[in-house]
């Protein structure tokens, strides 16, 4: 105990040391906690996804894309397929779609989409980016039911040559006999929605698609039933498979099944990258802060070594010593992390920013781009955090100090007589 | 002879160390007995070997030949935890440089030997502040070394070095970083120790030397002159 002291003593000897040290050692400190927030807050997105955009299946009739005017393509489940559905135990919400396309210069097509107000707003092709941001004008509401109201993607909107500013007055009109070597004409005549709102998505051909509320579609295209797309999301991620076993059993004669690749590739890619990149940066964080401290504790036994002869000359044991050094170590390393936590508290959120920004966000699918302005990267602090601190804050101690200890042990008592 | 009853025998002690490719011979074939009372002064040029004959008779170092017995116990045979409870119990140094723990007071500096040795709390800051009295420090004993006089810090290392009552004391140039008249108030008081215990002290100052009851010449790692017989006893 009383070795224990003296070390406890001795991390006061210097305030300018001290005050040193804990910056030296407090910023890997601060780079370890930042590491670890990236690392929480991606874990977090991936939870948040699995209970949310992740545990969503796609039900297309079999062998169908399911658009009511697309060549080989038109087939749609039967309408019961969602009140069967909808009793299937762990499905926490079923959203129907239905698809038509329609020839447009430039692109090729659009797709027309009813959904229900209310419902994921979906995209060809990036199911998983739904509900893509409202850049001008409104979304869809019940109000809305029945009546020809659109709101379109920026593409269709500049196809149409509709502006924000004359959005609710601004009408498109789609002619469906209007043929393309994929789409077939219907027997309709043409209608002309008005454009209450612009979105954007982020893809091209995102952008090239149309919502107008189910029952509105219905009427434009003819479909008193039936379904292009249904859409099942499971109460978690966990619950998927049950949900997906007993949607095959029930329905795998008519429909074709896509199981969500979402969590998967987001756990792939997101999680992957910046687990990566968290422990390379525990990593090197651990190794300076090793580094730190097997510099400050060379220092110290240098500096010390005849006051290190005198007590051994006085009757101190080795491991004596070595105790009052471990504990000066890990009493520095403890300011280190003190000053560390302070340092994240502070500017932590900004700086998990920066790193995400230009350490992860590169490497990470196009799809994913946003990701860094919708995670959240505050500082947080819970009982894992004091966990990471004790524990890196001990073994930094033990491994920066090993040789120090070994030279310690190595002094001889003789020392204490050498005069600088 | 040696005497059963001496303090200190050193039969044929060599220390050789090796120094690049050479070997240095620091001490040759000493033999010594010291009675268990009375001021020694160690003396000799440098490089003669004074301060290792110190290390060997401290514990701190080993002979490379010969036999080293003091207070009854064979050092050469004692392993490291035995050589390290010897320098708790046995024997007490006093350095040149006074060697005070900085960041610790009088007091608790005196107290350190006595708790290496697992003295109990309240018996170590008794004897410890009766030392500190008896070398004149009585109203010293919260000050750090820093708030010190160098006279102060050496009487504060004497009284560390008799904190579990050593009979062997030995000093290194105990009055090397001291003026003349603190150097003489230290002569006088490890003269006064020197009646109940051996204490030998490497010196350069002839005035010391004058003072001890025998003086030992070094030369080349030879004593000058046949050192088992006990000339001396005080």
């Amino acid at each position: 105990m009383t070795m224990v002291r003296i070390g406890i003593r001795n991390l006061w000897r210097s305030k300018l040391r001290l005050v040193l040290v804990a910056a030296l050692i407090g910023t890997p400190f601060f780079l370890l906690l930042v590491m670890q927030s990236i690392g929480d807050a991606v874990q977090r997105q991936t939870e948040i996804l699995k209970h949310n955009v992740n545990n969503t299946l796609q039900l297309r009739a079999r062998g169908s894309m399911g658009h009511v005017n697309m060549v080989g393509n038109e087939d749609i489940l039967p309408q019961d397929a969602l009140a069967k559905v909808k009793g299937v135990e762990h499905v926490a919400k079923v959203e129907p779609y239905l698809l038509a396309m329609t020839p447009t210069e430039g692109h090729n097509f659009a797709m027309v989409v009813g959904v229900a107000p209310g419902d994921t707003r979906r995209l060809e092709s990036h199911g998983e980016a739904g509900n893509p941001k409202i850049l001008a004008g409104r979304d869809l509401t019940d109000a809305d039911r029945g009546k020809p109201v659109a709101i379109v993607g920026q593409g269709v909107a500049k196809w149409a040559g509709i502006k924000p500013e004359a959005l609710g007055r601004a009408a498109l009109t789609l002619d469906l006999k209007h043929t393309h070597p994929v789409i077939f004409a219907l027997d309709r005549a043409p209608v002309t929605f008005t454009v209450v709102g612009i979105y954007a998505s982020g893809y091209v051909f995102g952008d090239m698609q149309l919502f107008t509320p189910l029952d509105t579609f219905r009427e434009v295209y003819g479909v008193p039933e039936g379904i292009s797309w249904l859409y099942v999301r499971a109460d978690s991620a966990d619950n998927l498979p049950a949900v997906e076993r007993q949607l095959r059993a029930m329905l795998g004669d008519i429909a074709d099944i896509i199981s969500p690749t979402t969590v998967a590739e987001f756990q792939a890619t997101a999680t992957a990258a910046v687990q990566r990149l968290a422990n390379g940066g525990t990593v090197l964080s651990a190794v300076l802060m090793v580094l730190v401290v097997y510099f400050v504790m060379l220092l110290v036994v240098r500096e010390r070594a005849r006051e290190i002869g005198t007590l051994k000359a006085i009757g101190a044991s080795d491991a004596g010593i070595v105790a009052s050094f471990l504990t000066e170590a890990v009493l520095l390393c403890a300011v280190g992390a003190i000053a560390g936590a302070l340092l994240f508290a502070l500017w932590g959120g900004a700086l998990a920013q920066l790193v995400f920004g230009l350490g992860v966000g590169p490497f990470l699918p196009a799809q994913y781009g946003s990701l860094a302005t919708t995670l959240s990267l505050a500082p947080r602090f819970d009982p894992s955090t004091l966990a990471v601190l004790v524990v890196a804050s001990v073994v930094a101690a033990l491994g920066g100090s090993a040789w120090g200890i070994r030279q310690i042990i190595r002094l001889s008592p003789m020392e204490a007589m050498r005069n600088e | 002879m040696s005497d059963r009853n001496d303090l200190i025998v050193l039969r044929r002690v060599s220390k050789i160390y090796r120094k690049g490719n050479e070997n240095v011979s620091a001490l040759d074939g000493i033999d010594l007995a010291l009675p268990a009372r009375g001021m020694f002064a160690v003396v000799g040029p440098s490089g003669s070997g004074k301060s290792s004959l110190l290390h060997i008779l401290g514990a701190m170092d080993r002979p490379t030949e010969g036999e080293v017995r003091v207070a009854g116990q064979v050092l050469n045979s004692l392993p490291e935890a035995g050589l390290t409870h010897f320098r708790r119990k046995t024997a007490g140094f006093v350095f040149q440089g006074f060697n005070l723990i900085p960041n610790l007071n009088a007091l608790e500096n005196v107290m350190l030997p006595m708790e290496f040795y697992g003295v109990p709390a309240a018996e170590r800051r008794q004897r410890a502040a009766a030392l500190l009295e008896r070398v004149g420090l009585a109203a010293r004993l919260t000050h750090r070394p820093g708030e010190l006089s160098g006279g102060e810090q050496q009487r504060v290392a004497i009284a560390r070095a008799l904190a579990n009552d050593p009979p062997l004391l030995l000093a290194d140039e105990p009055t090397g970083n001291l003026d003349s008249k603190t150097g003489a108030m230290i002569y006088e008081l490890l003269k006064e120790i020197a009646r109940e215990r051996t204490v030998v002290v490497v010196t350069h100052g002839e005035a010391l030397a004058a003072l001890a009851d025998r003086v030992l010449h070094l030369a080349d790692g030879r004593l000058a002159t046949n050192n088992l017989e006990r000339t001396t006893h005080v």
